[in-house]
């Protein structure tokens, strides 16, 4: 019979038992969201960020939003009058990184798109406490300010179509996002005309108020006015989505 | 005196464990004041003062970097390099390849720091490093992986004593996490951002399955390893029960990987993963406190030490910490728990009496002991261990009673419904219910932070004194030998 | 996948009960892996002799 000891005395094997232990765990709960269909619900309208709205979501990352914000609306009644129908799977597979966050010091952002002006937006960025007096978010002059760095946004969308976003490269795929996306969409997730298309996008949506200028308030706004919308839900039983959870 | 400090430096490698030792104090008392800070910035906004580098955002994850990389990462380099080398009666391997970890590790920190500040940040919690500085901190650890295990092998003992085990058990998890939870492709070769491999739910479960496992390995086993040989070793008696230790070795290594889905709950993730892991959440409670009851029971028949020592004082306050944190984790891991308590300040309040009850208080005991026997002398002032471990006990208390006031009152009022079926509360409304909470839980903190700064002090007047006999010794020989 | 789950957590729970058996059954045994705990007491050895007169006379069972 094997003896505790001859583990405790061989670290090789000490080594290996303990490896066998803990990848156990991991493996089984990991490795099946792989590859079980029911993971992620089937709908339609989630679609890939365009160009200025991946701008948006880069900032949101880089001021660490995620640290007070959650990005996760859970099936109550509360939250469901709080902040609208429960997150889906669906509606965040293209994100990368996630950004359910872990904490709300403040509201849930997962369907804060529409539910304010781009005005309101950009002045509670800039001074939350002008527009919620008990707010104890901090105050972010300088989206404002900076102008939004969007040289490298092919590049930004190369590396995303690298994790597994359909952005289009060659004719085939922009035709495969026809099809699944409609012929609109399709043409913003074009990486050869990326930045025409968040140009175009800024222009067209002034999300920072500030005609002739693309800040990085104009790429967080357009972000944020975008959280929660793709889905349309009024299409869906509520029994639909049961199934997949 | 003077001839032990002479083998021991032949015999072990001391050098590199007082280099991490200093480090571990010196980021504990930048990272707790990090902490400090943006508790503050919570209770009153204009902390901010509209400083891109100093905001909220920014400052956490250099606060929580600080704190569990800088502090007990260091703290647990010094004293695994410093228990792997006395529990196995061998000089560690490679001084060249352990100092290389020293270097990589704080480089890794320093600039991890520097960059969220900067705006450089991957979005993961406690996964903020960039993907250059991934890259270092996993050349690093293999490193330290390599000189763990080859010190092992040069033992002269026949047994690897099971503090050892721990260790392992920690470096080879830790490499693990890092390594598939950092997955991502950067935006160019000379882009320092990047984007996750991982998308949504996937990607949600790799980091709590890293995330919950830092805890669980990072923060757990390995200060577990630390318990099982400065308990020992403080109380100059063996462990209770070695048979009890490999039970709770086994058990909790293999448990603890199972548990990361329990943070979430109700959300996108399929209701089998997250129910499983609050299955395993709930059988965890057995090995933590078999853990706890080893370490505690250690002082069985000895109880008195509790009232003569303070060192011992440290140790078993933190096993206590242990014990209540590891009840606490079990019960919000239930649904209907983690209902109410998710997304509020409860979960930071428990993460608190883990961090600063069990973590940093079995850090502080082990230090106290360690330090004097590095550099070969006494601890410079007794009392002002006492002031610390009051300052500190009070701190925990203030911090961990105000978060679950904070954590449930929220909780409440955001579910809380009027007469007519609407909501009795506007999410602002629990915000400025926070404030109190708030400026109670900063104060906690201060408290903490003071007795960190006192053991600063204490250890600088040590090692300061340590160096001046040492100066002494040398200059009497000299003196001998020129008259000889 | 059906019964997966089960036979995977009868496997924990009869290893689990294997350890817990071979651990604690037998008494000789037990004796023999008690010794192991004074490892970390026997490193005073050589390095640190006088601090080892200091704890020397603590009471050890």
């Amino acid at each position: 019979m094997m003896k505790h000891e001859s583990i405790e005395t061989n670290a090789g094997l000490l080594l290996v038992l303990t490896m066998l232990a803990i990848s156990i765990g991991g493996l089984v709960e990991i490795v099946p969201l792989f590859y079980i269909d029911e993971t992620i619900e089937k709908v339609e309208g989630v679609r890939p960020y365009t160009p200025l709205e991946q701008r948006g979501r880069d900032i949101y990352v880089r001021e660490g939003c995620y640290t007070c914000h959650s990005q996760m609306v859970r099936p109550f009644r509360d939250e469901d009058l709080r902040y609208g129908h429960y997150s889906l799977a669906a509606e965040s597979q293209y994100d990368h990184p996630f950004q359910w966050g872990s904490k709300r010091t403040g509201p849930d952002l997962a369907r804060v798109g529409g539910k304010y002006s781009n005005e309101w937006h950009v002045q509670h960025l800039v001074a939350p406490r002008s527009v919620v007096p008990e707010s104890i978010m901090p105050n972010y002059p300088w989206l404002l300010e900076n102008d939004l760095a969007y040289s490298d946004i092919a590049n930004r969308m190369r590396a995303l179509k690298a994790v597994g976003v359909p952005y289009s490269l060659t004719d085939d795929e922009y035709q495969a996002n026809v099809e699944k996306f409609g012929e609109d969409v399709a043409r913003l997730l074009d990486i050869n005309n990326a930045e025409a298309n968040l140009l175009a996008q800024a222009q067209a949506g002034n999300y920072d108020g500030i005609p002739g200028r693309v800040t990085e308030m104009e790429a967080l706004v357009a972000y944020l006015q975008v959280l929660g919308t793709m889905v349309d839900f009024s299409r869906y039983d509520e029994d639909y989505f049961v199934q997949f959870r | 005196m003077a001839h032990s400090a002479v083998t021991s430096t032949d015999q072990y490698n001391y050098e590199i464990i007082k280099k991490f030792a200093i480090m571990a104090v010196v980021w504990a008392v930048l990272g707790m004041g990090a902490g400090v800070y943006i508790a503050s910035e919570l209770a009153w906004p204009f902390l901010n003062f509209d400083i891109a580098e100093i905001t909220f955002g920014r400052l956490r994850p250099v606060h929580t970097t600080l704190v569990i990389f800088g502090f007990g990462g260091n703290a647990l380099f010094a004293t695994s390099y410093y228990v792997v080398q006395r529990t196995c009666q061998a000089r560690l391997y490679s001084d060249a390849l352990a100092g290389f970890t020293f270097w990589g590790w704080n480089l890794s920190l320093v600039l991890g720091v520097v960059g969220y500040m900067a705006g450089y940040s991957q979005g993961r919690e406690y996964a903020e490093f960039i993907w250059p500085i991934d890259l270092l901190i996993a050349v690093t650890w293999v490193v330290y992986f390599w000189v763990f295990v080859q010190t092992l092998r040069r033992r002269s003992q026949p047994h690897i004593y099971v503090a050892n085990w721990f260790y392992l058990a920690f470096i080879l998890a830790t490499a693990l996490l890092h390594i598939f939870n950092n997955l991502a492709v950067p935006v160019s070769l000379f882009s320092l951002e990047s984007y996750s491999l991982f998308s949504g739910v996937q990607d949600a479960m790799t980091q709590w399955w890293y995330g919950h496992n830092a805890v669980g390995f990072f923060l757990t086993a390995a200060f577990l390893g630390m318990m099982y040989y400065f308990v020992p070793k403080q109380a100059g008696r063996p462990v209770y029960s070695y048979r009890l230790s490999i039970i709770h070795f086994w058990a909790l290594i293999f448990l603890y990987m199972w548990v990361g889905a329990h943070h979430l709950h109700w959300t996108a993730l399929p209701d089998w993963t997250s129910s499983l892991a609050a299955t395993f959440s709930i059988l965890l409670l057995l090995p933590s406190w078999g853990g706890m009851i080893n370490g505690i029971m250690t002082l069985s028949g000895a109880w008195d030490k509790l009232r003569s020592d303070p060192i011992m004082l440290f140790l078993i306050t933190s096993l206590s910490f242990y014990g209540m944190s590891t009840f606490e984790g079990p019960m919000m891991s239930l649904k209907s728990v983690n209902a109410l308590s998710h997304y509020t300040d409860w979960t930071v309040g428990h993460v608190h009496s883990g961090a600063l009850g069990w973590v940093a208080m079995v850090s502080i005991g082990s230090f106290y002991h360690m330090v004097p026997r590095l550099w070969d002398t006494k601890i410079y002032s007794v009392k002002l261990i006492y002031v610390h471990f009051f300052l500190a006990t009070i701190g925990i208390v203030l911090y961990i009673t105000s978060m679950w006031v904070a954590g449930i009152g929220q909780g409440l009022m955001l579910r809380a419904f009027d007469e007519y079926g609407n909501l009795a509360y506007t999410f602002v409304e629990s915000v400025t219910f926070l404030h109190g909470p708030y400026v109670v839980r900063a104060i906690g903190g201060m408290f903490f932070l003071t007795g960190a700064v006192i053991m600063a002090y204490n250890f600088y007047m040590t090692v300061r004194a340590a160096k001046r006999e040492q100066a002494a010794i040398e200059a009497k020989i000299a003196a001998k030998m020129a008259n000889a | 996948m059906g019964n997966s789950k089960i036979v995977a957590l009868v496997i924990f729970f009869t290893t689990y009960v294997g350890i817990l058996l071979y651990v604690y059954a037998s008494k000789r045994r037990s004796k023999r892996l008690e010794s192991y705990k004074y490892i970390p007491l026997q490193d005073e050895e050589g390095a640190d002799v006088d601090k080892k007169a200091e704890s020397n006379h603590e009471q050890r069972d």
